[in-house]
């Protein structure tokens, strides 16, 4: 996936678009805000980016089988919250969720693959927004269709925002995870409940700078996180640079109290973390 | 509702100032006069408004500090606009040389009019994490200007990279027996800020570590921020007044860091009280602090990312 990425050569900013009215309709209702002079470019870039990651197949629009949120004007362009679900008819049929940021360098930000053990009805994670975006959500369900969605985000510079804390103090916190289930551990096999797993990492995205070489830090980010209950898995999520710094990931979660729930990532370095907890105890 | 008046009374104003100037309005629409707030003192007041075409991104508390010898420029500006006119203050001010901009952090609506003192290769002093946090940003905003104010009210506006970096303390000697006392914190609205001290006049300059009347933004670290203020509060007890980054050009101190404390630790207890009953980043924005953002302008505009950074940061505590 790094590859489909990374073949598409970044863009830059058209000048001379700034001032220009922002509101009028340019592709659907989903696409709002979306400056008119900057509409045939974006549709362009997203047909180029599907070629290349779905290596040229159809796609239909989602409807209300798959939902992408994200805050129209981000406040946070380091930590942009997106959430993702799918119609419950669809839920039990989805393989694969992919989130692409049309405009970050790296657009391919993550793919969700649902385990035996789990589904995608509820996902969420938070993202770096490098310019003003369509953000696109592809449902892959079992019978090879894909459904698209997307939603037209402000915000900018996240992909090159500092880290949130000293490099020093982010390092030593490395691999350390923390399990949040809002609403209490699952109470049974049949009623699911959201659970958030957030793994301590910097998640460099190589695009900033280190303040005392001035040279760039190279990426150094968490490629693969693995959910599994008992031993099976509930989802799998291969990441890239443009998951914001301590990757977190939500996801709808159905067990029994005395479960195992363990999650293990891996980074772009082959750093191997893994934590467990006993459902029951929610923390 | 006060705020909001006051704003307005603001909005009306900075409307007149376009009449008496005539239809086009200029960057210098709404200017404010320099003010002296302290012998040698000098602060170019900013406005309670985000970078727009008309304002020439004038928002910030900018100043100088006139010696025996020479001028010390305080945050040079927003941009190109915004310097030249402070530079014409120094100017009708005094005849000394300007030897030093120091820059407090690296926010472009204090230092994008650096570009209208390069002629005169003055020293620019910053905070030793200031040349990465430049390094980082400066494209940015300079993005985010022209998309702010256009492209024509940001041409030729710019930092300075700094010559002298600030580690911990530095005197700034400007003749005639007067120094600026600089000194480098810890993370606290930035990473990189520097706060100054004026033995001759009591005088603090806080920057953009003191917020009155408009909503504080943080960039830095929230824990951080409160303890810088604390140690300030102590070091400097004695000082007779500051000068803070944004709001009057001159306040009582400490009295006038006690509603930015309060700010902050509202903001700290909420988002704590959140992240523990599992409200997650999106919701907490809207749900933390908000009676305490109210009484600050432009809270709508920089409450919710206040929220957002802070959950950030406390969330792993």
């Amino acid at each position: 996936m790094a590859v489909a990425a990374h073949r598409l050569a970044r863009r830059p900013l058209l000048a001379g678009v700034f001032g220009l009215p922002l509101l009028a309709p340019a592709g659907g209702a989903r696409a709002q805000g979306i400056e008119p002079a900057e509409a045939p470019r974006r549709a362009e870039r997203w047909r180029d980016l599907k070629a290349a990651i779905f290596d040229n197949r159809e796609t239909q629009p989602a409807g209300d089988a798959l939902t992408l949120v994200a805050p129209p004007r981000a406040l946070d362009a380091a930590a942009v919250p997106v959430s993702l679900s799918l119609s419950p008819e669809t839920a039990p049929r989805a393989r694969a969720v992919h989130l692409v940021i049309d405009e970050n360098p790296a657009p391919l930000a993550a793919v969700f693959r649902a385990g035996p053990a789990g589904d995608l009805r509820a996902l969420s994670t938070r993202v770096r927004v490098d310019a003003y975006t369509l953000m696109h959500a592809v449902a892959e369900l079992d019978d090879g269709r894909l459904l698209e969605t997307a939603q037209f985000v402000k915000a900018a510079g996240g992909c090159s925002a500092p880290v949130g804390t000293d490099l020093r103090a982010a390092r030593e916190r490395m691999g350390r995870m923390r399990l949040v289930m809002p609403e209490g551990p699952p109470t049974g096999p049949d009623r699911a409940v959201p659970v958030q797993v957030a793994l301590s990492h910097p998640n460099l995205s190589g695009l900033q700078i280190d303040q005392l070489s001035r040279l760039s830090i190279p990426a150094e980010f968490v490629r693969t996180l693995r959910v599994l209950y008992r031993g099976a898995e509930v989802l799998t999520v291969e990441a890239d640079i443009s998951i914001a710094e301590n990757p977190t990931f939500g996801f709808a979660f159905a067990g029994e109290a005395g479960g195992e729930l363990r999650v293990e990532a891996e980074d772009s370095r082959e750093r191997r973390f893994a934590t467990a907890w006993t459902l029951g105890n929610s923390g | 509702m006060g705020a909001a008046s006051r704003r307005d009374a603001l909005l009306l104003g900075v409307g007149g100032g376009a009449l008496l100037l005539g239809a086009a309005a200029p960057p210098s629409a709404g200017a404010r006069a320099v003010v002296e707030v302290a012998p040698g003192v000098f602060v170019l007041p900013g406005l309670h408004e985000d970078a727009s075409p008309t304002n020439g991104n004038a928002i910030a508390n900018v100043g100088f500090v006139v010696g025996g010898a020479s001028v010390a420029v305080v945050d040079p500006g927003g941009s190109l606009a915004h310097g030249r006119r402070l530079r014409r203050a120094v100017e009708a001010a005094t005849p000394l040389p300007v030897r030093h901009v120091v820059l407090t952090h690296a926010h472009p609506d204090h230092i994008m009019g650096a570009a209208a003192f390069a002629d005169l290769r003055p020293e620019v002093v910053g905070h030793a994490r200031l040349p990465e946090a430049l390094a980082q940003r400066r494209d940015g905003y300079l993005r985010m200007m022209e998309r702010e104010m256009g492209a024509v009210a940001t041409a030729g506006s710019d930092a300075l990279p700094p010559t002298r970096l600030v580690e911990d303390r530095l005197d700034l000697d400007l003749g005639g027996g007067r120094a600026l006392s600089v000194a480098a914190h810890g993370p606290a609205h930035t990473d990189a800020d520097l706060s100054l001290f004026d033995a001759a006049t009591s005088t603090l300059w806080l920057s953009d570590l003191l917020f009155v009347e408009r909503i504080p933004s943080l960039d830095g670290s929230l824990s951080g921020w409160l303890r810088e203020l604390a140690a300030l509060r102590e070091s400097r007890s004695a000082a007779a007044r500051a000068v803070p980054g944004h709001g009057p050009p001159s306040v009582p101190w400490p009295d006038a860091a006690a509603p930015l404390t309060r700010y902050l630790e509202a903001l700290r207890d909420g988002t704590r009280a959140a992240i523990a009953a599992g409200l997650g980043i999106a919701e907490a924005p809207s749900r933390v602090a908000t009676v305490e953002a109210r009484s600050w302008r432009l809270a709508e505009n920089y409450h919710g990312r206040n929220v957002s950074t802070a959950y950030r940061e406390l969330e792993w505590e």
